[in-house]
């Protein structure tokens, strides 16, 4: 399976993609929304997409909102992993399409049971 | 009078020592569990020579500010723990490290102040934090990790029902009307 890691901070796109990678994950990395385009565009299309919330240029939600509205990303399922942990930010962000929502700090294992319940645990996880 | 914020009414903080305490305990096992403790202090320790600061500013019906000041020579192996790289750190490695450090603690912060507005993007400066003067000291924890000091500092503006009851007050002492 394949990730796309959107992300500001170069040092929890390693935390998340590593965490990922344990678990079977083919990762790519972008810094923000518009990065996180451009990659989709150019594809292959992700499985997965882990999405940081407060971004430069484009801000998560913003991503969010145009994958949704692009027919050809709808297989993707998007993750918010944020620091935002109010509960009326978690329900924008899944009124606009995000599918789970991961509040930082999170460990591995926090990570990994959100994957479990989308049902996107590559097999490598669980032998 | 000329009584000014000594005397306006103060709230209990929505941010307060322990809550900070325990949003930072997460941060760091969650990332940090690795490595050895961050040991906190019993005492405010105010941290002297050169710094780094990480500051991320929260907007809202209490704007604030919410920063980690670290010992310079404490910020590369602090930014080496968290990306698991002791070598070929840049100092690009170093500020984004205590940029999303500054980030985790402002994002958790600013769920506990009412009407909080946005999170604001981490600024990283060479010296100590300088909130607005309109902001109090809401929260702080000074720790030392390998022999390096930290602080979490949390700076948010007094509650508005504070401000608007010293403001009147004010205005009755000088005569004048609201």
């Amino acid at each position: 399976m394949r990730a796309l890691v959107v992300d500001d901070s170069r040092a929890m796109r390693k935390i998340i993609a590593g965490a990922l990678r344990k678990l079977g994950y083919e990762t790519v990395e972008a810094a923000d929304g518009a990065l996180a385009l451009a990659a989709l565009q150019e594809g292959p299309l992700p499985d997965l997409a882990t999405v940081d919330w407060n971004m430069p240029v484009m801000d998560g939600l913003t991503f969010v909102t145009q994958v949704r509205a692009n027919r050809e990303y709808r297989a993707m399922t998007m993750m918010m992993v944020t620091t935002e942990a109010e509960h009326g930010q978690i329900v924008r962000a899944l009124a606009a399409g995000a599918h789970e929502y991961l509040i930082k700090p999170f460990t591995p294992e926090a990570l990994e049971e959100k994957l479990a319940l989308l049902g996107l645990l590559p097999e490598v996880a669980g032998a | 009078m000329t009584q000014s914020t000594e005397t306006a009414p103060l709230e209990p903080d929505a941010v307060e020592d322990e809550a900070l305490s325990q949003i930072v305990d997460a941060m760091w096992s969650s990332y940090f569990g690795h490595v050895e403790p961050m040991l906190p202090a019993f005492e405010p320790h105010d941290i002297e020579g050169p710094v780094l600061c990480a500051s991320v500013g929260i907007s809202g019906a209490r704007p604030g500010l919410v920063s980690v000041v670290v010992e310079k020579a404490g910020a590369a192996p602090l930014a080496g723990a968290l990306l698991q790289e002791d070598e070929g750190l840049t100092d690009e490695d170093v500020y984004d490290a205590l940029g999303e450090i500054a980030n985790i603690v402002g994002g958790n912060v600013k769920a506990l102040v009412p009407d909080a507005g946005a999170l604001g993007l981490p600024g990283i400066v060479a010296a100590q934090p300088l909130p607005s003067s309109a902001a109090r000291q809401a929260a702080r924890l000074d720790a030392n990790w390998q022999g390096h000091w930290l602080t979490f500092v949390v700076w948010l503006a007094a509650p508005a029902q504070a401000v608007a009851g010293h403001v009147k007050h004010t205005s009755t002492d000088t005569g004048q009307e609201d």
